[in-house]
């Protein structure tokens, strides 16, 4: 059995890496879509179509080759953006018809340290009003499209 | 869980005085008037959050007419929890390829810098 998620907050995926690269370089990685083009997704995967707008309001959309040879594309909107601390964005999986799934709510931090850059990425399942209402049910079967797509880590 | 109880339940945790009450609930359970002591709202407003709770299955309300206690089913939670983690893989290969680049990016900008 699972142990007992913490009730006071929302279930949330938390990572955090050190990457040996200047702060401003690591976030400009993240918004630049030269940059994001050449590793946004998992090993072995390529870039079909790479569209970054970072700003508050701005939008994204990516567009994945598997190794299998599905494509899987992703989407969002930035809520904040923070050079070169912070960075807020939603993101949704599209399903095959090309309709965003469920939302997720992803937050970057970047933080200095010692020359490298402490990177900390927070993902929490997020459902806007609109977002529930429009709801199609499609957003399982997205993930588990792209989970059957996954290199094995 | 079909995927519209996932997108229920994140939607029922997305507010903090929902998820105080999950929180009390998780010392046992209790009557609608007991649980709204403590946060200070009318009984129909904690009634109207236990609606949204139930709705998602995180709330199971007892039977008995006069007392009806509110009763915490955790499973929805859990299962949000792990359908995050999913997600764990994507990020990592993703990170594994961020800082791959990065090295690649700095060497070819700095060729006589230091190389370990």
């Amino acid at each position: 059995m699972a142990p007992a998620p913490d009730l006071a907050a929302p279930p949330e995926l938390v990572l955090t890496r050190v990457i040996a690269a200047p702060r401003a370089l690591v976030f400009r990685a993240w918004t630049d879509a030269a940059h994001a083009a050449r590793w946004w997704g998992p090993q072995g995967f390529t870039t079909l179509s790479c569209a970054i707008d970072a700003r508050p309001g701005g939008r994204f959309r990516v567009g994945m080759r598997s190794p299998a040879g599905t494509s899987h594309w992703k989407q969002g909107t930035y809520r904040e953006v923070v050079a070169p601390e912070r960075l807020v964005f939603t993101y949704a999986w599209e399903d095959a018809a090309g309709r965003p799934g469920h939302q997720m709510l992803v937050t970057i931090t970047f933080a200095e340290q010692d020359g490298r850059t402490r990177l900390t990425l927070r993902q929490t399942g997020f459902e806007s009003v609109e977002s529930r209402d429009a709801h199609q049910g499609g957003w399982t079967s997205c993930l588990a499209r792209f989970a059957a797509d996954l290199a094995p880590a | 869980m079909p995927p519209d109880s996932l997108a229920a339940t994140f939607a029922a945790i997305a507010d903090p005085t929902r998820r105080a009450i999950l929180a009390r609930l998780a010392s046992g359970e209790v009557s609608v008037t007991e649980l709204a002591r403590p946060f200070d709202m009318s009984l129909p407003a904690v009634s109207k959050h236990l609606k949204v709770l139930e709705r998602a299955g995180l709330v199971v309300r007892g039977r008995d007419a006069q007392w009806r206690p509110c009763r915490l089913d955790a499973a929805p939670l859990q299962a949000a929890a792990a359908w995050l983690e999913g997600y764990r893989s994507f990020w990592e290969q993703s990170l594994d390829r961020l800082e791959t680049h990065l090295r690649d990016l700095q060497e070819t900008e700095a060729p006589h810098g230091p190389r370990t």
